[in-house]
């Protein structure tokens, strides 16, 4: 998640107006607040939002929220005539480049501070980790253009930030905090990227760390950015946050000619949308000057174009509109998503409940008529729990997750009478008699699918109890069944029944054998049931599958 | 005063002795020593009897000690079997030689110099030795001098024994005299006293109403399973329909078809739990792809990029019922759809009292021609409402197949303003696929954290590993919060 520091006072200078204010209207456009605290607030922006992970684009969107200065956001560019080639050798390994370069920053502690975590949002949001972005900001005046992005033998070698010596790239994988964190990222290609400037300086080793030479500091007045990635949009949409985000702290912005394209332009994209649609979704009814409206509080470029259709310019900072419902959502949020009318429709429906959950309705119901009490166990669990202590094999078809949190949960249970046993474990020191049910989901080979267990511990358990209940729990789900003797190793020779429907087990009953009793520490005779409620008449087919 | 029977007997018996150890009084009673000391204990809480308890502990040889009764304990018996001097290695060949040895020096009755024991001469039995011959004789000791060393040793044990003496009061004396009818009551009628009317003049046993009964506990529903019932009868009552579905769902169902792009942080092993199965993607799966890559035939640019049907055949445990939800609206594309479901889902993560790796999700659906934002606003209001929320509000909120979004909150006295679910309109590119031409209303809500606010836990894990204690003291029928 995204949680971004927002100092009043800069906040304040910045958006035109006070905290308190911003404080109460910042969560209406789309957010939630963490932390107020004596100088700064920390809110949490959304994922889809990254041009509000900086206090200069929370302004920017405040100032438009707020009424304080509406429209799209003007950007100049100039060209700096620095240019950049890309070497070919990156096309498999990392081929999109986007720069910029931002002239008269003022920066203090605190604002290299936020830029770092602006970047370090990016890299989350946007960058996916860094792999799809990664960004690096250089103090222009350090190095000289033009500059290349290449791909570099690997032992070339430099100062990596907050390093005194120089180290090969290799190096800096194994050795350096950061090399060690994204050395995923890079590690299988023969050749590494790296940025160099007219004199082989090494500015940057994408998507890993910047040379120390490149530092920016409070002393650093012009900056070079660049963007490295697998993805072109994304990389230019960094771009553009950071361009924007700094311009609005008063920096100019200057282009970079990237292999003969000029980059940034800092342009929006342009949609007409239909008010009509926008009304009908949203449930109201809007004029095209009114929606145009409510975007320019958005900070669009939104003019009415004709009686039906509103001309938007889109931000180029913004990530999040890849459908015209997008921008749909940003007039919502203008009108006031607390100002809407909350309405039931005249949509007319009969209600009718699943035939598996009737039946578990059903179980429930014969169950606890019975004197037994619901659990309801975790489905994750583990092999020795559902088969090691109940002497039984593995059943073919158990799930294993592939990435478990921790032993206890590495598959998904085939059964549910293990986990009863385990429940009667954890209440040990419980008064006796204890009788415990649970029905749900079980599943086998991907296969979703329903049972049944019940279990009864106290000294007088025993075979009979087991075969009345099971008997009971067929009878009352109209199952016709017939009892062949069961061979299953949880329960003991002799006392144990399956439960046989249409030939084919449906289910079991028992006592339990005393092995499983000692392996799950219980001290009395443990008398059991499980059924398949596939089996029960009415069960629909064929079961839930991916 | 109302006597019981036993009660009767009791003062009966006593009544010649005044005053009787219980164990006689059994005797005489014909009954056990127990049941009397019950009776008296009842009796005395009534002022009839006065009970007098007397705690004595005694100590008699264990096993070990047994084996020295008449012999003497180890070292004496060592020191008797020799004179003045022996040499060491003789002495060991003894067999009680391994603990005498050491008691003897302790005791300063041997110096060993040179491989030679030599008596002190300083051999008077010690008050241990006492003790012992005591405890040989009479087979028990009482507490005193030398037992604490025969007790450390294990020679002797603890044996606690506890006796009554019965007295009766003077109240008891009075009711006595007064004559005591020791007629038989009656506890539990039977069939024929109850037909043949002889229950009319049978003494009937008068129970005590202020004494509280032996407890019963009902089979029981989980409380948790009530809250989700309770919901279930809201959505019957609003006019959904229940859809239930499978745990394991493949990616394509679970992630793509919600348009999660592929590289969106939720679809790594991290957060979610995948599995090593495969499923095969459904027919049209095209347009699936086609929205991720370019927008298909929508106004939305989709997400770009080469769109990966293996990436999508991987199989996860679902993150969410919306799973559900869509394969519900892709086969019954048509208008009016009101469909609900509860059902577990999974995340990848740490378990703890607040976080589980699976927990229960409510969702809800509604598709109609002419639905809106503002039905949507609607629905979780009637919704909250009738789950006892009274106070709802809405934020702007954010979730990747939802837009727009909407986060309700509602208000808890005590917590205050409370985010409970979220909520939206599916994305175009969600419904265009499947052909769904109308406005999809969808919210969903972790019902967990709806449990834990009414049935007041600190500890989400006690809705699965449930204490069987808490399950039956837990009221059926809770009221409203």
């Amino acid at each position: 998640m995204a949680i971004i520091t927002l100092p009043y006072r800069y906040l304040e200078r910045l958006a035109g107006t006070d905290r308190q204010t911003l404080i109460d209207r910042i969560p209406m456009i789309g957010a939630d607040i963490e932390r107020i605290e004596e100088d700064h607030v920390d809110v949490e922006f959304f994922p889809n939002r990254p041009d509000l992970y900086s206090p200069e684009g929370v302004a920017r969107a405040m100032r438009g929220f707020l009424g304080i200065e509406e429209g799209l956001p003007a950007y100049t560019v100039r060209p700096s005539g620095i240019t950049f080639t890309i070497d070919p050798g990156l096309a498999g390994i990392r081929p999109f480049l986007g720069s910029a370069v931002i002239r008269n920053v003022s920066f203090d502690e605190e604002a290299i501070e936020s830029l770092m975590s602006l970047q370090e949002a990016l890299h989350w949001a946007v960058g996916r980790g860094r792999g799809k972005v990664a960004i690096g900001v250089h103090d222009l005046d350090a190095v000289t253009p033009p500059f290349r992005y290449i791909a570099s033998p690997r032992d070339r070698s430099f100062v990596p930030l907050d390093f005194e010596e120089e180290m090969t790239m290799e190096e800096i994988l194994a050795g350096h905090p950061k090399g060690r964190d994204y050395a995923h990222l890079v590690e299988n290609f023969q050749r590494f990227p790296l940025i160099v400037d007219a004199r082989d300086r090494v500015l940057s080793f994408p998507p890993i760390i910047n040379g120390e030479l490149t530092r920016v500091t409070t002393e650093t007045k012009n900056i070079l950015l660049d963007c490295t990635g697998t993805d072109r949009k994304a990389v230019m949409i960094a771009v553009n946050i950071i361009c924007t985000a700094l311009a609005e702290a008063g920096a100019t912005i200057e282009t970079v000619t990237v292999e003969g394209q000029e980059m940034p332009t800092l342009a929006p994209a342009e949609r007409t949308v239909s008010v009509a649609e926008c009304s009908r979704l949203l449930g109201l009814s809007l004029t095209p000057e009114e929606m145009a409206q409510h975007l320019r509080r958005m900070r669009f470029g939104a003019e009415p174009d004709g009686d039906s259709r509103v001309r938007v310019l889109v931000p180029c900072y913004r990530a999040d509109i890849l459908h015209d419902w997008d921008i749909f959502e940003d007039v919502a949020i203008a009108h006031g998503v607390e100002n809407f009318d909350a309405v039931l429709p005249a949509t007319d429906t009969v209600a009718q409940e699943h035939p598996i959950t009737a039946i578990a309705g059903a179980v429930r119901s014969v169950m606890t008529g019975l004197g037994y009490l619901e659990a309801i166990p975790f489905t994750l669990t583990n092999e020795r729990v559902l088969y090691t202590n109940m002497q039984r094999e593995p059943a073919p078809g158990t799930l294993r997750v592939l990435h478990p949190i921790s032993e206890e949960q590495t598959v998904v249970r085939t059964d549910l009478l293990p986990l009863l046993m385990e429940l009667l474990q954890a209440n040990k020191h419980r008064e006796l008699p204890q009788r415990l049910f649970a029905v749900g989901d079980v599943v086998v080979d991907c296969v979703t699918y329903q049972k049944v267990a019940g279990v009864s511990i106290h000294p007088a358990a025993d075979f009979s109890e087991a075969y009345a209940a099971a008997d009971v729990l067929c009878r009352e789900l109209s199952l016709s069944y017939t009892v062949a003797e069961s061979v299953d190793p949880a329960f003991l020779d002799g006392r144990r029944g399956d439960i046989i429907v249409d030939g084919k087990i449906a289910g079991v009953f028992g006592e339990i054998h005393p092995t499983v009793l000692n392996a799950f520490d219980l001290e009395h005779p443990v008398a059991a049931l499980a059924l398949d409620l596939t089996a029960v008449p009415g069960y629909p087919v064929p079961p839930g599958t991916p | 005063m109302e006597l019981t029977l036993n009660e009767k007997k009791l003062l009966v018996a006593l009544g010649p002795v005044g005053s009787a150890d219980a164990a006689d009084l059994a005797d005489l009673m014909e009954t056990r020593r127990e049941a009397v000391v019950q009776y008296a204990n009842l009796a005395g809480e009534r002022g009839l009897v006065d009970v007098e308890k007397r705690v004595s502990r005694r100590y008699t040889p264990t096993e070990e000690g047994q084996a020295y009764i008449g012999k003497g304990l180890p070292e004496r018996q060592v020191l008797e079997s020799f004179g003045e001097t022996i040499p060491m290695r003789d002495l060991q060949s003894h067999p009680l030689a391994k603990i005498a040895i050491g008691w003897m020096r302790k005791k300063n009755w041997i110096a060993i110099k040179d491989g030679v024991v030599q008596k002190t001469g300083t051999t008077a039995p010690g008050p241990d030795e006492v003790a012992f011959a005591r405890a040989s004789e009479s087979g028990s000791v009482e507490d005193g001098v030398g037992v604490a060393d025969l007790i450390k040793r294990g020679l002797v044990q603890e044996e606690e024994t506890v006796a009554y003496t019965v007295s009766i009061t003077s109240f008891g004396r009075q009711l006595l005299a007064g004559g005591l009818d020791l007629q038989e009551e009656v506890g539990t009628l039977t069939r024929d006293q109850i037909l043949s009317g002889a229950w009319k003049n049978l003494p009937l046993r008068r129970y005590d109403v202020t004494k509280l009964p032996k407890r019963a506990y009902p089979g029981k529903v989980h409380p948790y399973q009530r809250i989700i019932d309770e919901m279930r009868r809201i959505l019957f009552d609003m006019g959904f329909e229940e859809m239930a579905g499978g745990i394991v769902q493949s990616s394509f169902w679970n992630f793509d078809a919600l348009f999660q792009p592929q590289d969106h942080p939720a679809r790594e092993m991290q957060d979610t739990f995948f599995l090593g199965e495969r499923w095969p993607l459904p027919k049209g799966f095209e347009r699936v792809r086609d929205m991720h890559e370019h927008g298909g035939e929508t106004s939305s640019t989709g997400w770009g990029g080469a769109w990966s049907a293996a990436k999508a055949e991987q199989c996860v445990l679902r993150t969410h019922t919306t799973s559900l939800s869509i394969q519900h609206l892709a086969e019954h594309p048509k208008p009016p759809v009101k469909a609900f479901c509860i059902g577990r889902v999974y995340r990848r993560e740490a378990i703890d009292p607040t976080h589980l790796a699976e927990f229960e999700q409510l969702e809800g659906i509604v598709m109609d021609e002419d639905v809106n934002f503002r039905h949507l606003l609607g629905f979780l209001k009637e919704f909250y409402g009738k789950m006892g929320f009274e106070k709802v509000r809405f934020r702007p909120g954010y979730f990747p197949y939802t837009e727009p979004s909407v986060e309700p909150e509602v208000y808890v006295e005590g917590l205050g303003w409370v985010e409970l679910g979220g909520s939206g309109i599916f994305r175009q590119e969600v419904t265009a696929p499947f052909g769904i031409d109308y406005p999809v209303l969808a919210w969903g809500l972790g019902i967990s954290r709806v449990a834990m606010l009414r049935l007041g836990l600190r500890d989400l894990r006690q809705l699965y590993k449930s204490d069987v204690e808490w399950v039956r003291e837990t009221p059926t029928y809770g009221g409203r919060r």
